[in-house]
């Protein structure tokens, strides 16, 4: 999750998107927000796009307070995907940053957790081809698409690896697109599990936690969700995680403070919803989804004071 | 029920079956037989999406299936407008949509258009990452009554506000009903920033613009 809220930055100066690129900068922008908000941990790096661009698709880096996208997605169908070699996320420059800032905050301070965010499987590959076929080709071309998916997923894990090597205490693994609301329970079943929970399990190999954050509303995958390999479970803000934790045995929940009450509400209101969340005995809090970057400070420390009176 | 009457039934089933083949099919057979272009799409093809929405709704069907229907759909349609009847067709709304500018996630516009598209709206794509100055000069140009936006990020959500702003200054915003949709998106949000509509899937979106303009 990006935390790095605009008024962060330019009280700082370490700003996006030119600390997309540095680990230093990277580095820097993680510990402010540390500071700042009273996060515990640094979250690194600050968009879901390293994964997709070293795979081919272009990028625009956005701005201050815009996070990065996917301009172009390189291929028109899975079955025009080349598979490029082993070891190409890691070696792009921007993979680099991350590796540097990882292993640059792990150093100096090795009492905050940092947590490595990879894209999931499915977002990557929807970020290689246009989102609209590649899912229609989820039906279409089952051989193609586990082909592509295998590949992508490969990739993840050596990149995901090389995050852990330099210092990585968590893996956070976000993956949109894989929510039930696109895919509905079937193709969530045959791809989102297996290929989440194949990065997963590659990564557990390593002794490293996995922090699963599945998008939407979660209805119609619960059947799946006691199969997932996560360590813990990040979902959106309507999901009743107290429930969730009882009906699927998530072993830990994290959430779910709606992200819209963090810009727009009021440090009360935020303040008391907070308090809400922990009496429902959720393990992590956060925000329940992407941090809109205009969120006011004073907003996310009334959310983070809240948590740590206790 | 008639040959035509079954002809429909059987376009309309084939866009549920998502059967691409079928649909072009019994479209050529639909020529071949002399039905009426529009009615067979009215009646029959559209009427099929009608049904996957509803489908889509009811949660049988998800963005994967609504899409291939739609695909059959269209395939089918590329048959018939050819032989579609000049001042065959109602009047249709017209409308724009788009992504907003900084976001390009377009999976969610893009089963809107296909639903307001097979239910008789003439819709205009912008695309994704699309200018809050596009939205407006584009709705003005064609003479849109519907400005459709979303967004899938909050980041970028707050830039729809900006398409508001420029109508008000323009002193045109009375000449469009306004609606936004989208993940993070909300009837509060959409409130706060002074859209007229909002809805949360791409079904209820066919529902709420045929409100807003009834």
């Amino acid at each position: 999750m990006n935390a790095a809220i605009v008024e962060v930055m330019q009280k700082t100066g370490n700003e996006l998107p030119r600390a997309h690129h540095s680990g230093e900068l990277m580095a820097a922008l993680a510990y402010d927000v540390h500071r700042a908000t009273g996060f515990e941990n640094f979250g690194i790096p600050f968009c879901m796009t390293v994964e997709a661009e070293a795979l081919g698709s272009e990028v625009d880096y956005g701005s201050l307070k815009c996070e990065p996208k996917i301009a172009k997605e390189v291929f028109g169908s899975v079955k025009d995907v080349r598979c490029l070699s082993s070891g190409i996320i890691q070696n792009t420059k921007r993979a680099g940053a991350v590796f540097a800032s990882v292993y640059e905050l792990s150093k100096k301070h090795p009492d905050i957790p940092v947590t490595g965010s990879i894209a999931g499987p499915l977002s990557t590959t929807a970020s290689l081809i246009d989102p609209m076929t590649f899912l229609k080709e989820l039906r279409r071309e089952k051989d193609e698409a586990h082909r592509v998916l295998n590949y992508v997923t490969d990739r993840l894990i050596e990149y995901a690896k090389i995050i852990a090597d330099s210092g990585a205490d968590i893996i956070g693994i976000a993956d949109p697109t894989a929510t039930g609301e696109i895919l509905g329970p079937k193709l969530f079943e045959e791809y989102a599990l297996t290929y989440i929970n194949k990065l997963a399990g590659a990564i557990h190999e390593l002794g490293i936690p996995v922090i699963v954050h599945i998008c939407g509303e979660l209805r119609m995958v619960k059947a799946h969700l006691p199969r997932l390999r996560g360590d813990a479970l990040s979902v959106d803000a309507f999901v009743n995680l107290r429930e969730l934790k009882k009906e699927t045995g998530v072993p830990v929940t994290m959430g779910n403070l709606s992200t819209y009450m963090l810009e727009f509400g009021t440090p009360e209101k935020i303040y008391r919803a907070a308090r809400g969340l922990l009496k429902n005995d959720i393990d992590i809090l956060a925000p329940a989804c992407g941090l809109s970057t205009s969120t006011p400070l004073e907003h996310i420390t009334g959310f983070t004071q809240a948590v740590q009176k206790t | 029920m008639s040959s035509a009457e079954e002809l429909y039934k059987q376009l309309a089933d084939a866009v549920v079956d998502m059967d691409e083949e079928k649909a072009v099919l019994l479209a050529k057979q639909a020529v071949s037989q002399k039905v009426d272009a529009y009615q067979a799409i009215d009646k029959g093809l559209a009427k099929g999406m009608e049904r996957a929405g509803k489908l889509f709704e009811d949660e049988e069907y998800f963005v994967p299936e609504l899409i291939i229907c739609s695909d059959a759909m269209n395939a089918g349609i590329a048959v018939l407008k050819p032989h579609l009847k000049p001042g065959t067709a109602a009047a249709r709304h017209k409308g724009v949509i788009g992504v907003i500018e900084g976001d390009t996630h377009d999976i969610g516009k893009n089963l809107v258009k296909i639903m307001l598209e097979s239910s008789g709206f003439d819709i205009l794509d912008l695309g994704r990452d699309v200018p809050p100055q596009t939205f407006v000069d584009k709705a003005i140009e064609i003479g849109a009554e519907l400005i459709l936006m979303s967004s899938l990020m909050t980041t970028t959500m707050d830039t729809m506000g900006d398409v508001i702003k420029i109508l008000i200054d323009k002193g045109v915003r009375d000449k469009f009903k306004i609606a936004v949709g989208g993940g993070p998106i909300s009837q509060a949000f959409a409130d706060r920033i002074g859209a007229d509509g909002y809805s949360k899937n791409a079904a209820e979106a066919v529902r709420m613009c045929q409100s807003l303009l009834a």
